[in-house]
């Protein structure tokens, strides 16, 4: 994501990212009320908290120190579990490097025909709710099972896109069946559904004041320079999110190959989603342990990504506060 | 439909406890069941009918049924068994079940045997299938066995004559290479099925050996899967087969099967999939036992069950249970609406009384079933823990040779090397 | 305030602009289609016969047939009428929950300030990054032992109780964009904070609040896993779960029925969005800002 030169004008004066509360913040705050209040608002989600997630994602911390196979009780297992991850799994090795290939390549790509599509359509076009509602129908579909088969007449062999291939001349593989390509196809299906970003950036494109593009058509920006110097820095709170929320589900990605692949990764682990072989590891084989610490040792590998983001971001997003 | 209340616990714990004391002799005359099965809708159907029936009969007996697809069927079972809310009756699969079953989930039925599981019409071998060390696991709910898919319309459109059984391999890839140059619906003739452990296994049994020993090691050599991919290997350099890229669509659903896709004449699937295949080809399928290697045993099928039914260790009502599981095997009104819908009913009293209201497919069923004798040797040991990620494996590394990647060699080194390594685990 | 209309206020000369908004629907019309594409599929292959469905590439049926609708319908054991009101219930309370749990935990996030709340705030994201196959055991006892399994309340209570982390997150984003300004208005005029949470962000969030109302019901709706766990009798089940009841990998499915069942599922979330969305454009449009 390419950084704006200079904030536009009356912009935020600087980006203040959410860590580091600032003098202004805090002056507010007191002004608002004891911190009393504040944990009324998180009450709920507090509570949530506490009660539904931290327990049991404790017990899976718990449970990747462990050998347990779901029926009998776990037994103590040190750090075996993730000794062999570290030095005798090749699965887990081909299961992240599946992984990063596929948030590499789909983040991007679908924040970048989500943020196209959403601007196309804020504009004052006709039927304007027919595309939206129409662009969003794939997301809809989600973990249908017809996907899979939906996919397979697609980029099988003799399918859709080697039939239009053939019109050209050229002569494809079966894309879905062969292992340099399978994996690709679930890039394509990722940025296929790219409904969900699309909508949080058309909210964000409509919380841009328009004073602000007469403003600069005045002083006699071309449209390009609008984008690159208003739109995109004003979004960056949306894409900021967009991005990390993303990637953290592309990170997370499981039912596409599972529908895909059967269950099964292949062909030859090239859809291998890392969730798709902690799946495994902990339903068809038994290891709910092993898959514990699969499941840590992702959640710190998100973490860093996002940790990253959320330093970076005080150098590209702009909040209006 | 809520039963338990938040108080069930320690219902549950002291009616374990009694149960525990007093053994399977006391008398259980009523209860509230759970069973849980895999299929789909037409299996639905027959089966809470069934339970409709049972109810009827023990008025003091309810069971809610539940059913789920296969692949939903696996994470649903293993988060109750683990929450310690297993269903009380479960279908289960040869291969899951003594994973199940070694872990401690599953209810022994032997002690049941005399009172309660009597099973008239069934014979001591057909139990075998689901027992280890003198314990009884799980009952067939019907005979299987592997079985050749043989799209009849295709051979029929070109003219070429059908296989027959008792067809060699070797003559099973001249009719494949025949049957796809004379046909223009497909290119190739029969399926690749080097990924696959059952055919690997039927084709290890008539050389004489098998997948897994009695003490759940390795069965075979290394120099014995060198020879099957290089078996294959010539099926799709000869034409025969399909190359890799195109067998690889295949996800072992019926749908997704090299048959039913239409790329195949030939392909290999389980004897109970008859009708599912017959459902979504709009060629008319007929089966076929497996092709003969040179000097074959003749044993390289057996009879294995298409499913089992299982008492969870659980279960409140062991007996209860127990006696729906005998009603469900052997009462032939049961059996009538049952069908052969999970296969060929072990018992034969319930065959018998069938026989008569069979429609098409499920009469095939019955008569490759009764008609695979001289192809079948004795049941294998039961499979040994791990042997599920085994089968995956071999699927993979089969893919690996497939595509070039591996020579025979080294996938058969690699195959060994992995499985014996997921047995030490 | 001034009224806020998007770049559609530009003012071009006509003839361009006609020429423009052709193109653009031309482009937009050709996307469609391959968006709409699996729709059509599928909508053709709901009026197939069964056998048709996996050897035809072609989208016109050879013949059609309507039957699958009522036999799917009607197909399984409780009607689909039954789950699309389960999936009805569910999706509602799921969406009321999601919309009050997620706002409150935003709003203390997004415009107060207290101790921990780096902290707090680092851990709700970290319940984003934990994939849900390894809490999915404890929590199904937890939910066992407050005797809750074989009900909705596993799939809905989490949500009153802002469990969805998705959507704090959103809402903060959002939250932040708007002006300080006004809150510090409203509080000079001495309003509370649950004043100034009720009575300025709220309505000044109206697309944000529409878009978490939407995703919220698309994402229960499309939910399969929770009630898989959760739910045990078919007379609980959801649509989702419905549709996979006609499919079983080893056996016979009902194909059709499954595709004639997935168009109608679709039918509900379709209309809900397009009422939703028009929320979305038409609260931005009516409040402005700034």
């Amino acid at each position: 994501m390419s950084s704006p030169t200079e904030p536009p004008g009356y912009a935020a004066a600087a980006a203040t990212p959410l860590i580091v509360p600032t003098g202004r913040r805090a002056r507010l705050t007191r002004a608002l009320g004891s911190s009393g209040a504040a944990y009324v608002f998180l009450f709920p989600w507090l509570a949530g908290f506490l009660i539904l997630t931290a327990g049991p994602a404790l017990y899976s911390l718990y449970l990747s120190f462990t050998d347990y196979d779901l029926i009998n009780p776990p037994r103590w297992a040190g750090m075996d579990n993730y000794m062999r991850i570290a030095t005798n799994d090749p699965k887990f090795q081909d299961s992240v490097r599946v992984t990063l290939t596929f948030v590499l390549l789909s983040v991007p790509l679908k924040l970048a025909v989500a943020l196209g599509v959403a601007m196309l359509l804020n504009r004052g076009l006709r039927g304007l709710t027919i595309y939206r509602a129409i662009f969003y129908l794939p997301s809809l579909l989600g973990t249908s099972v017809a996907i899979a088969v939906l996919w397979r007449q697609l980029f099988a062999g003799d399918g859709l896109i080697n039939n239009l291939l053939l019109g050209i001349g050229i002569q494809g593989p079966s894309w879905i069946s062969s292992p340099d390509t399978a994996l690709y196809t679930l890039v394509i299906l990722a940025i296929w559904q790219f409904g969900s970003p699309m909508i949080i950036f058309l909210a964000g494109l409509r919380q841009i004041p328009v004073d602000i593009y007469e403003a600069a058509r005045m002083d006699g920006a071309s449209k390009a320079r609008q984008f690159w110097r208003i739109t995109l820095p004003m979004l960056t709170p949306v894409v900021f999110f967009n991005a990390v929320v993303q990637t953290i589900d592309a990170f997370k990605a499981f039912t596409s190959a599972f529908i895909i692949s059967g269950g099964t990764g292949g062909p030859i682990n090239s859809t291998l989603f890392y969730t798709l072989y902690l799946y495994q590891e902990a339903f068809g084989y038994f290891r709910m342990g092993y898959a514990s610490a699969l499941a840590w040792i992702l959640l710190i590998i998100i973490a860093l990504f996002t940790a990253f983001s959320f330093l970076s971001a005080r150098y590209w997003v702009h909040y209006d506060d | 439909m809520t039963r338990f209340g938040t108080g069930r616990y320690a219902a549950l714990a002291s009616v374990a406890a009694t149960a525990l004391l007093a053994g399977p002799a006391i008398g259980q005359d009523g209860g509230d069941l759970r069973m849980l099965w895999w299929g789909s809708q037409p299996r639905a159907d027959r089966t809470f009918e069934v339970i409709d029936m049972y109810e009827e009969a023990n008025p003091d007996v309810s069971i809610q049924g539940e059913t789920v697809g296969w692949s939903d069927y696996w994470t649903r079972l293993a988060t109750q068994v683990a929450g310690r809310n297993a269903p009380d009756v479960m279908q289960q699969d040869y291969r899951y079940m003594f994973e199940y079953a070694g872990r401690g989930a599953l209810l022994d039925m032997m002690p049941y045997r005399d009172e309660i599981l009597t099973l008239p019409g069934v014979s001591e071998e057909s139990l075998e299938s689901g027992m280890s060390d003198g314990k009884l696991w799980g009952v067939s709910l019907g005979v299987n066995s592997v079985a050749m898919m043989v799209n009849e319309t295709i051979f029929e459109e070109a003219g070429v004559p059908l296989p027959e059984n008792g067809a060699t391999w070797e003559e099973i890839k001249q009719l494949a290479i025949e049957v796809a140059e004379k046909s223009d619906r497909i290119d190739y003739g029969v399926e690749d099925s080097s990924l696959y452990e059952n055919s690997f296994q039927n084709w290890l049994r008539q050389r004489g050996k098998d997948l897994y020993t009695a003490e759940g090691e390795l069965a075979f050599e290394e120099s014995d899967v060198v020879e099957w991919y290089e078996f294959w290997a010539d099926m799709r350099e000869s034409g025969a087969a399909p190359p890799a890229d195109v067998q690889a669509l295949d996800q072992r659903s019926i749908e997704t099967h090299m048959v039913s896709l239409g790329n195949v004449a030939m392909g290999f699937a389980h004897s109970n999939q008859l009708v599912g295949f017959s459902a979504i080809n709009e060629d008319e399928i007929v089966m076929r036992v497996f092709p003969l290697v040179e000097g074959s045993t003749n044993e390289g099928h057996y009879f294995k069950p298409s499913q089992l039914l299982s008492v969870a260790a659980s279960t409140e009502f062991p007996e209860v249970s127990v006696d729906f599981v005998n009603y469900f095997i052997t009462d032939t009104e049961a059996g009538k609406v049952l069908d052969v819908e999970r296969g060929v009913p072990i018992s034969d009293e319930v065959r018998d009384a069938i026989r008569s209201e069979l429609d098409e497919d499920g009469l095939a069923q019955l008569e490759y079933i009764e008609a695979l004798d001289p192809y079948a040797g004795p049941l294998p040991p039961p499979p040994p823990q791990g042997a599920g990620e085994i089968d995956q494996m071999m699927a993979r590394v089969g893919q690996e040779v497939a595509f070039g990647q591996l020579t025979p060699e080294e996938g058969a080194a690699r195959l060994v090397s992995q499985a014996e390594s997921i047995l030490s685990r | 305030m001034t009224d806020v209309r998007a770049a559609e206020t530009e003012q071009e000369p006509q003839d361009r602009s006609i020429l423009r908004s052709i193109l653009t629907h031309a482009l937009l019309i050709a996307f469609s289609f391959a968006m709409l594409y699996p729709i059509l599929w599928m909508l053709s292959a709901s009026f197939r016969p069964t056998d048709e469905i996996f050897s035809s590439t072609s989208l016109i049926p050879s013949q059609v047939q309507v039957r699958s609708y009522p036999e799917g319908w009607f197909g399984l054991r409780v009607s689909f009428g039954q789950f699309f009101v389960n999936s009805m219930v569910i999706a509602v309370l799921s969406v009321i929950g999601n919309v009050a749990a997620c706002s409150l935990a935003a709003f203390a996030f997004a415009r107060l300030n207290f101790p921990w709340k780096n902290f707090w705030f680092a851990l709700m994201l970290g319940t984003l990054m934990l994939p849900y196959h390894v809490t999915l055991i404890p929590q199904y006892v937890l939910f066992l032992n407050l005797g809750w399994v074989d009900t909705i309340l596993p799939l809905v209570v989490p949500k009153f109780m802002a469990t969805d982390a998705f959507f704090i997150f959103l809402m903060v984003q959002f939250f932040r964009g708007i002006p300080k300004e006004l809150d510090e208005a409203a509080r000079m005029d001495g309003c509370s904070p649950f004043r100034i949470y009720w009575k300025v962000i709220l309505p000044l969030s109206l697309p944000v609040l529409a878009t978490a109302a939407i995703f919220s019901f698309l994402w229960t709706w499309d939910d399969f896993f929770g009630p898989l766990i959760y739910l045990n009798s078919m007379e609980d089940y959801t649509v989702q779960l419905g549709l996979r009841s006609f499919i079983d990998a080893t056996g016979q499915s009902n194909w059709s029925g499954l595709f004639a069942m997935s168009i109608l599922s679709l039918l509900p979330v379709f209309l809900l969005f397009i009422f939703f969305q028009r929320l979305l454009i038409d609260g931005i449009a009516t409040t402005g800002m700034k």
